[in-house]
């Protein structure tokens, strides 16, 4: 009796111990990277812990170390990085002290991780199933068998349809988001303790997204896994994490509870970070988003103090720039830590200071029309002789819908739904296959822009959606705007064009010095500037913006709307905004116009397509996108399945393979034919076979549960 | 019996000889010290130990092909008939001069003609690659630019060459028989007119805007372009400066026909590549011409590999004129080149007896090659980097 008796309190301490043993806990990690300009700090100062089946978010713009962090736990950082100082502990152990060998057995087994790109995960010379059975054989020396058997249980758990099928794939031949699935599956299938996820949705388009982010959190649930979810999305933190860790240049500077931080945030950062995305209050009139000033400090070139006091509106002198600063406790709140000197001598409620607001603009004369316009391209298998079979990819199909003058149209949709191709009709870049488009009075849908001339080439202009590749590196940003200049038949002399190309650049708000900058000495946010004077420096009646910020950091990303809608507002430009991002659409767009696989599916004005009646696809992107505030109560759709391919697309309605309501529809029509356009009153359309009892049944999919917090918050 | 010198001797007689490439060499080094920074990739370049070697390497040979009067104690082509097959080290008793690397069969100085052969060897080559790469440039880019047909033509031309054995072509090209046809003036008429109508187009599509500087550039383009093209394919160079050798230039052509075909399909994979990127678009939807974004949007960011790619390139053109020289084609026979006097110094009694007479140049070709290969490499490397 005495030796059970024994025997069971030691099984309690065991319990006891492992409930309070972190699975992970880091303290006070320093991580280097050794380049050509010295000795990098890429890491500083970084203590976390996360505790079993708990989910730590770590989020933060790009350069804040965050995935470093993730690198340094599985001690792979190259040959270029070190360690300096501080310890990783996995379990209670140091795993600065394991041998290799052990450390070996740790990755992959107890810790997996899963990245952005899946395919780069994948070997494309393998199949699915070889890949996904050499995880058991190698860590646990299972047969063959038996790894077949739970790899195939596996996909099951990831929701993958035809387990059997993926398993003999190759993963060329899978769609991308099935691909992290199966990535997901693999890192599953060592039973880990712990999942280190670094951004794994953001190569995956938002509904598909949102389908992966379900499956993570439900198989955290499953499995008891600890898990350390690498972000730049605060929204997406709020949804799957428990507790949340705020990066700014190598520094964590908040963490805490993912409640406490959202809430009652006690960094300056953090504030900035939610003043500048489009949360569903921000108004682009009256409540405008707030950019944090200035960027994001150079590794070797970080202030003295606080990293971010250059760019704080709290900022003290003498208080802020002198020594280390410290993680500070919050007190009230259960390990919520500010590396903030003055956390509790800010007023956290006020209101910020200097918002500019503006009256809203009245949208003028329509500018652009699209009347039912379609293109079609004919994919040939043989280039040179001709033959094989031809098919034909519908990229655009009946599109129309009208654009004033001075008004934003937001076209959304994910990838494949056919906006891109838009575009290029629009430019000129493709011709139209039939239909028409008329700018102004001139119909333009078959001029290709190489007989547009320079009037009409200048008149319909874009701004691209990656930074990085908008200007030619090899030019100077002067000379490449010059040449916009020229083009346009902008200025008769050198000289002339040169003073022009200066207010343009004035225009964007950057120095003229950068008249004589290389494209690589600019940042993202800088670049794209560059890209909005370009296309409005001909005086454009249209601009087509596609997804222009959808690159940039979230604080970055809050200046440039703010820029390009400046200039609309001054020039009366017509802007179509190209995005797959409602929050941003809400935010900036007019009207709204839904586009998948080829079709407009619904268009309205901005509150017609927020509001219910619905067209289910605008229903699930909505509940898609993650909204990082925690009064939002989102309805929960997730669509099963894929984009189909705009090669094969489904016959009958384009929606119906994934529709959730293909059921409430009699006579299988929604598989026979495309639905008409319904007028809904007032311009709102939706190309639907739902009847209007459904149609009007709907609730709205966002609402605020929190509405007497916010209150009680503002009194 | 010929007096000769000792081994030491003929080491400081090499290293004294070559006196203004050292000077060339040290003055470089201490440019690059100064002004590292400001270089960029080239300074980046002595970074590594394998870069500075490449660099030394090359430089040597530039070096002493350019101070080839200087370095060069004799004529390469004058006999001294007492010093046939002699050993090197071996001092010439009426001037008192010394063969440091010894005499060949024909008894001419192998130190002096390894240096002029380094002449040679660096004025074909590396002008014989640019026209290569201007003349792949200039198809590859509409290739890659355009696709569909013109893809399909173009790169089924350049398969057709690339599939032709190398040194046949070079068999038949340079043969006398050919030689006497109007074949090789008219392949460089065709291939040298190439990189004259490549700048023509340049010029035209960026100064649209701007006539007056636009027919300057045009003007020297077409007044240069086509003073060097009557020297180099009438051989009627007006002014006298330009004169190539009729089986010179069947060897220019030969190596210009047989490596363009290369740089033809870099150059189209690159552009498919770059053809992706916004500013590609952006200088679409501008309404710029094709030609302009070829050349000024899309060429200007293709030219890391395309830097690393001529680097490797005129190191086999070397060996190209290396193995030609070696089957005694094109160059005549008292060339200096490299190649012919492999050749010479190849026959088995040649190579048993007088090693020197082979050894010498081949290690002069060896170096070279290695040099620029580890140029190559080391810019590949340097332009990878952050």
């Amino acid at each position: 009796m005495a030796a059970t008796a024994h025997e069971m309190t030691t099984a309690a301490a065991a319990n006891a111990a492992t409930e309070v043993t972190p699975i992970l806990e880091i303290e006070n990690l320093h991580i280097s990277f050794h380049t050509r300009a010295g000795e990098i700090p890429a890491v500083m100062d970084y203590s976390c812990k996360v505790m079993p089946g708990e989910a730590l978010g770590i989020v933060g713009e790009s350069g804040c170390g965050k995935s470093t962090v993730a690198l340094g736990i599985m001690r792979d950082m190259g040959n270029r990085g070190q360690i300096k100082s501080g310890k990783i502990k996995f379990k209670g152990r140091d795993m600065g002290e394991m041998s290799d060998a052990e450390l070996r057995d740790l990755r992959g087994a107890k810790i997996a991780m899963i990245y952005q790109e899946p395919m780069a995960s994948l070997n494309p010379a393998m199949k699915i199933g070889d890949q996904l059975m050499e995880v058991p054989i190698i860590h646990e020396k299972v047969t063959r068998e038996e790894a077949r058997k739970r790899a195939l249980s596996m996909l099951d758990a990831v929701r993958l349809p035809d387990p059997a099928r993926v398993m003999g794939a190759f993963p060329h031949q899978i769609s991308g988001g099935q691909q992290q699935r199966v990535v997901i599956a693999m890192a599953l299938l060592s039973n880990p303790e712990l999942l280190l996820l670094d951004e794994p949705t953001t190569a995956l388009d938002v509904t598909v997204e949102a389908g992966i982010v379900d499956l993570v959190k439900d198989l955290g649930k499953r499995f008891g896994m600890s898990m350390l979810f690498i972000s730049h999305n605060l929204g997406l933190i709020l949804e799957t994490c428990d507790r949340i860790s705020v990066m700014y240049s190598g520094e964590a500077v908040e963490t805490g509870r993912v409640t406490d931080v959202f809430d009652r945030m006690r960094h300056p950062y953090t504030q900035g970070l939610f003043r500048s995305i489009p949360l569903p209050g921000a108004n682009k009139h009256a409540r405008p988003l707030i950019a944090i000033p200035g960027q994001l400090p150079l590794p070797y070139e970080r202030p003295v103090g606080c990293n971010f006091g250059p760019r704080c509106d709290h900022f003290v002198a003498g208080r802020c720039d002198t020594g280390e600063i410290p993680m500070l406790p919050v007190s009230g709140d259960d390990g919520h830590n500010s590396r903030c000197v003055r956390f509790d001598e800010i007023d956290w409620l006020a209101e910020p200071e200097g918002i500019r607001t503006n009256d809203a603009v009245e949208p003028g004369e329509p500018v652009l029309r699209i009347e039912n316009l379609q293109k079609y391209y004919d994919v040939a298998a043989n280039k040179m002789f001709g033959g094989g079979e031809t098919r034909t990819v519908k990229a655009n199909e009946a599109i129309s819908f009208v654009a004033r003058e001075a008004e934003t149209v937001a076209i959304v949709g994910e990838s494949g739904c056919g906006k891109s191709t838009l575009a290029k009709v629009l430019l000129g870049l493709e011709t139209a296959t039939s239909g028409r488009i008329l700018l102004g009075d001139k119909e333009i849908q078959s001029i290709s822009v190489e007989s547009r001339g320079p009037k009409l080439v200048s008149e319909i202009q874009m701004v691209f959606q990656n930074p990085f590749d908008t200007l030619n590196p090899s030019h100077s940003v002067g000379s490449q705007i010059i040449r916009t200049l020229e083009k346009f038949g902008i200025g008769k002399s050198d000289t002339e064009r040169r003073e022009r190309m200066l207010k343009l650049l004035d225009l964007v708000k950057l120095p003229r010095a950068f008249e004589r900058r290389m494209p690589r000495q600019l940042s993202g946010g800088q670049k794209q500037r560059i890209g909005v004077a370009r296309a409005f420096a001909g005086g454009p009646k249209v601009v087509v913006a596609d997804e222009p910020v959808s690159a940039l950091d979230v604080s970055v990303q809050a200046a440039v709307t703010e820029l390009l809608m400046d200039i609309q507002r001054e020039n009366r430009t017509t802007m179509l905004f190209i995005s797959h991002d409602l929050s941003v659409v809400r935010y900036i767009a007019d009207r709204v116009v839904v586009m998948y696989l080829g079709h407009i599916v619904e268009q309205g004005t901005t509150d017609q397509i927020f509001a219910p009646p619905y067209h289910p696809y605008t229903e699930a992107l909505l509940s898609a996108i993650p909204i990082a505030d925690t009064s939002v109560k989102k309805k929960h759709i997730v669509l099963d399945g894929d984009i189909p391919s705009a090669l094969n697309p489904p016959s009958g309605c384009p929606f119906q393979t994934r529709c959730r309501y293909k059921s409430e529809v009699p006579d299988n029509l929604c598989e026979r034919e495309v639905p008409p356009i319904r007028n809904l009153g007032d311009g709102h359309n939706v190309k639907c076979h739902l009847s209007d009892d459904i149609l009007s049944a709907m609730e709205p999919v966002i609402s605020f549960a929190g509405k007497e917090k916010a209150t009680t918050a503002d009194a | 019996m010929i007096e000769t010198v000792s081994t030491f001797e003929i080491i400081v007689g090499v290293i004294g000889r070559l006196w203004p490439v050292w000077l060339a060499i040290g003055a470089m080094l201490v440019f690059v010290w100064f002004y590292k920074r400001k270089l960029g990739l080239f300074g980046q370049l002595f970074d590594s130990s394998l870069g500075t070697a490449g660099v030394l390497l090359c430089a040597f040979w530039v070096f002493t092909a350019i101070f080839a009067d200087i370095v060069a104690p004799l004529d390469a082509r004058v006999p001294i008939a007492i010093l046939k097959n002699a050993l090197p080290g071996s001092v010439d008793p009426e001037s008192g001069t010394v063969f440091l690397f010894g005499g060949d069969q024909l008894a001419r100085d192998v130190f002096s003609r390894v240096v002029y052969g380094a002449r040679i060897v660096l004025t074909i080559a590396p002008a014989a690659t640019l026209i290569a790469l201007l003349v792949g440039a200039a198809l590859g880019l509409p290739a890659g630019y355009f696709g569909g047909r013109i893809d399909a033509f173009l790169s089924f031309l350049a398969n057709l060459v690339l599939a032709f054995p190398v040194i046949l072509l070079f068999y038949l090209l340079v043969t006398p028989g050919i030689m006497e046809t109007p074949i090789p003036y008219t392949m460089a008429g065709v291939l040298f007119i190439i990189p004259i109508i490549f700048f023509c187009v340049m010029w035209i599509t960026r100064y649209g805007a701007r006539p007056a500087r636009m027919w300057l550039f045009v003007g020297l383009t077409l007044l240069i372009g086509f003073w060097i093209y009557s020297g180099l394919v009438f051989n009627a160079d007006p002014l006298g400066i330009i004169r190539i050798e009729p089986n010179e230039l069947n060897i220019f052509v030969a190596v210009v026909f047989a490596s363009s075909p290369g740089v033809f399909r870099i150059v189209r994979g690159l552009v498919f590549d770059i053809m992706t990127r916004d500013y590609v678009a952006a200088a679409q939807t501008r309404g710029e011409n094709p030609w302009y974004i070829m050349i000024w949007e899309i060429l200007p960011n293709a030219r890391g590999p395309l830097i690393v790619d001529v680097c490797l390139r005129i190191g086999y053109t070397t060996i190209l004129l290396g193995t030609l020289g070696f089957f005694g084609l094109g160059m005549g026979p008292e060339s200096p080149d490299w190649g012919t006097a492999i050749k010479d110094g190849s026959k088995v009694a040649q190579l048993r007896l007088f090693p020197w007479q082979g050894v010498v140049p081949a290690f002069a070709l060896m170096s070279l090659v290695l040099g620029l290969n580890l140029l190559a490499d080391a810019l590949r490397e340097e332009s990878l980097k952050d």
